[in-house]
């Protein structure tokens, strides 16, 4: 087999990642070999012999290799999952049983109910500090399904909308109805952040939360420093609370 | 020995702005965002645009330069508030183009020295696009400038800052801004798949103590070249729209090379002090005004663009949660890749077959783009910086990191002593695309055109202030030369759709 020029590398170090590896691994051997195969020298291969020899069913070929071992891609789009699911792990349908779902991170800080009637449930980053909190009734926003439900119905007044994707897209239709929003990723720059943001929406990015159900009244600390671009680069960072109303 | 078709000071020129790509792009993705999408595939359609970027744009860059230079085109669009800014040519043409490139290093498919002229050629126009297009602040980016962009012209400024309408919160034009504003940008990150390079800001400009002026834009929002919004846009009047904004008690102190910024304290709508709105294409003399012949209308003409981008955001995202996975991984790529088909608009060369489809050369990876591959190779690329061709002697320290790494391969100076290299990736080659065919329908501000017709208008048409006569008068001659009938006629010629300062030429001093 043929050898490239990148395997002669004085420093280079195989990636931490495994799957990256293996397939950067897989790709380089494909190439030896389409290269060994077109007997032709490299200048000829690169742009011309390589761009005919190595196919998309190479690759087709490289996925399938992976797929054999029994590894499951981890997916980020719902749309990967729904159209494919036996190539991806993962069976949390984003979709379903949202009466009886609830984030549960494990780095939430919880505590016991306060004088006013609210227990901690969780933090996050605030986006914009405001005058007062705000409070409302949560519910989980998670896929197209229940974006299309809000659509056709309207967004339930007061609705505190619970989200783990941070883009600006997915509750794009519904987004300027929510009176919060409490989002498990993203930082504040993110773009579901610039856009409560725009909007003067109060919501807190990167929450770490657990217990909360849909239709739960919940209380989010928008009056809480705002996260500063500082606690980035290992600042103090400020978080804001996020409560459960008991009563 | 081959005789090599570049000279040691141009590789020394493409090496020093590879690295500073480098050292920026590291410190953007590190520290100016975290996505994550549930809609959309995002990373996978990122990694099929670097590769489409690769294998096309050198082909595509000297097709538009064969029409009209890189450094003409960036002086359109000092005047004007196309997809011809920040982020789109601040920094998706050259690091769109060398992620491509140090992707298919790291699989083994090219060596440093492959596509050796292509890389000195989209560096080279890079830098003469931004020498230009930034010609009033001196510097290539933002990043050079300390991340500040102060693009306009001092009588654009002037216009922009005089016509401005003033606002204070609870008012109903600070309420349509305000709603208009945030409307926009919504239906930008939609229109851009997640992304988003649908809008950009640039300044601080100082207006006096209490006030700078930022300058928003947002872009491809009508029937244009995106197929996707055929249809769904159709009532959308205007594809490119502008918007002055007057900041009250609020200094900027960073606008960057993706055309985002940081303020302090944080803008929030509370210090939206003045707003003015206007259009731009190919086909206008520069900044057309909109809605701005009196408050009312403006406040008006902001709360009608809100309802009909709310309702076409409402259309596009109901087409775009029917997509397969394929549509989606095709619509993103596709507006990351034809991040800079303006240029083209521009130069009246625009081909959807350039510029809608995937080149079968990216295409064959899409069997490697699942989601999680994908996800950890482009932060691999980006910001792990953990490829073996990231790696660099232990003696290095990176920017930003101190880490014996970098963000992209350089050129190797070898091939000036006889090592064989390949001078380019060849011609585009024949795409595909899963999206419905683009309409032949393209919204102007010559109204609804064909194709072929806005390519001829745009081809036959150089705004006033471009051509010629006026092009190099710039900031240091007006400034010695404000007296003269020709810098008066430069100035009245700017301001002929100006509200307050028509016909004032260079009477009229900035405040």
């Amino acid at each position: 087999m043929s050898k490239l020029y990148i395997d002669e590398d004085r420093y280079g170090e195989a990636p931490p990642n495994l799957l990256v590896e293996t397939v950067r691994s897989a790709v380089t051997t494909l190439v030896r070999r389409r290269f060994a195969e077109s007997a032709v020298d490299w200048s000829a291969f690169v742009f011309g012999a390589g761009d005919r020899l190595i196919t998309s069913q190479d690759f087709t070929d490289i996925e399938r290799q992976i797929l054999d071992t029994g590894y499951r891609f981890a997916w980020s789009a719902v749309i990967s999952q729904r159209e494919r699911p036996a190539i991806y792990g993962g069976a949390d349908d984003v979709g379903a049983d949202l009466a009886n779902f609830s984030f549960e991170h494990p780095e939430a800080a919880t505590g016991e109910p306060d004088s006013e009637g609210r227990s901690q449930c969780g933090f996050g980053e605030n986006v914009v500090r405001r005058r007062t909190n705000a409070v409302g009734v949560a519910r989980y926003v998670r896929s197209s399904d229940r974006v299309i439900e809000y659509m056709k119905n309207g967004v339930p007044e007061g609705t505190i909308a619970i989200i783990d994707d941070s883009g600006g897209t997915l509750t794009a239709p519904i987004l300027e109805h929510f009176a919060g929003i409490v989002c498990a990723g993203g930082t504040v720059r993110s773009h579901l952040g610039i856009l409560a943001r725009e909007y003067g929406i109060p919501c807190l990015m990167n929450a770490k939360i657990r217990g909360i159900h849909d239709g739960d009244r919940i209380e989010i600390e928008a009056s809480a420093e705002s996260m500063a671009a500082e606690a980035y680069f290992g600042g103090e960072a400020k978080l804001a609370r996020v409560w459960k109303v008991v009563r | 020995m081959r005789n090599p078709g570049v000279s040691y000071p141009q590789l020394l020129e493409t090496n020093n702005r590879i690295q500073n790509c480098g050292d920026e792009t590291f410190w953007l993705c590190l520290t100016r965002t975290v996505q994550g999408s549930k809609l959309f595939p995002v990373s996978p359609y990122i990694l099929l645009s670097y590769l489409n970027a690769f294998y096309r744009y050198p082909s595509l860059l000297r097709k538009i330069e064969a029409r009209l230079p890189a450094e003409q085109i960036a002086d359109r669009a000092r005047n004007m508030g196309m997809k011809m800014q920040n982020s789109a040519l601040g920094w998706a043409l050259p690091n769109f183009y060398l992620l491509g490139r140090e992707l298919l290093l790291s699989l083994g498919m090219l060596r440093p020295q492959d596509a050796l002229e292509d890389v000195v050629y989209v560096m080279d126009f890079w830098k003469r696009y931004m020498l230009s297009w930034h010609r009033n602040d001196g510097h290539i980016t933002n990043r050079e400038f300390g991340h500040r962009a102060q693009i306009l012209p001092d009588r654009r400024l002037e216009v922009f800052h005089r016509d401005l309408y003033p606002c204070t919160p609870g008012d109903p034009l600070h309420a349509a801004a305000h709603a208009f504003l945030a409307m926009a940008s919504q239906y930008g990150f939609l229109v851009s798949c997640e992304s988003r390079i649908s809008l950009t800001n640039s300044g601080p400009y100082r207006l006096d103590d209490h006030h700078e002026l930022i300058v928003r834009d947002f872009m491809d929002l009508a029937e244009c070249s995106l197929p996707w919004l055929d249809g769904v846009a159709a009532d959308v009047p205007y594809n490119y729209l502008t918007v002055p904004m007057s900041v009250r008690d609020c200094h900027f102190t960073i606008v960057d090379d993706w055309g985002s910024f940081e303020s302090k304290p944080e803008f929030t709508a509370e210090h939206l002090a003045g707003v003015g709105l206007y259009t731009s294409d190919p086909l206008t003399e520069g900044y057309m005004p909109v809605g701005m012949a009196s408050r009312d209308e403006l406040i008006g003409t902001l709360r009608s663009l809100h309802g009909v981008l709310k309702d076409a955001t409402n259309k596009l995202w109901l087409r775009i949660a029917a997509w397969t996975r394929d549509q989606m991984l095709d619509a993103g790529a596709l507006v990351y890749y034809n991040i800079i088909k303006d240029l083209a608009h521009v130069a009246g060369v625009f081909d959807v077959d350039d510029w809608l489809t995937i080149d079968r050369r990216a295409d064959r990876f899409r069997p490697l783009l699942n989601d999680e591959f994908a996800g950890q190779m482009l932060g691999s690329l980006v910001a792990g910086l953990n490829l073996p061709n990231h790696r660099q002697s232990p003696y290095v320290m990176m920017q930003h990191s101190d880490q014996p790494t970098r963000t992209y391969t350089p050129l190797p100076y070898s091939v000036l002593c006889g090592e064989e290299y390949v001078p380019s990736c060849g011609p585009v080659q024949p795409g595909t695309s899963h999206l419905d065919l683009k309409v032949d329908r393209y919204r102007t501000s010559a109204g609804v055109l064909s194709l072929a017709e806005y390519n001829r208008r745009a081809r036959e048409f150089t705004p006033a202030l471009c051509t010629d006569k006026y092009r190099f008068l710039c900031e240091t001659w007006v400034k010695y030369n404000h007296h003269t009938a020709l810098a008066n006629e430069l100035y009245e010629l700017e301001q002929r759709e100006s509200r307050t300062l028509r016909g004032r030429g260079t009477t009229a001093r900035p405040r």
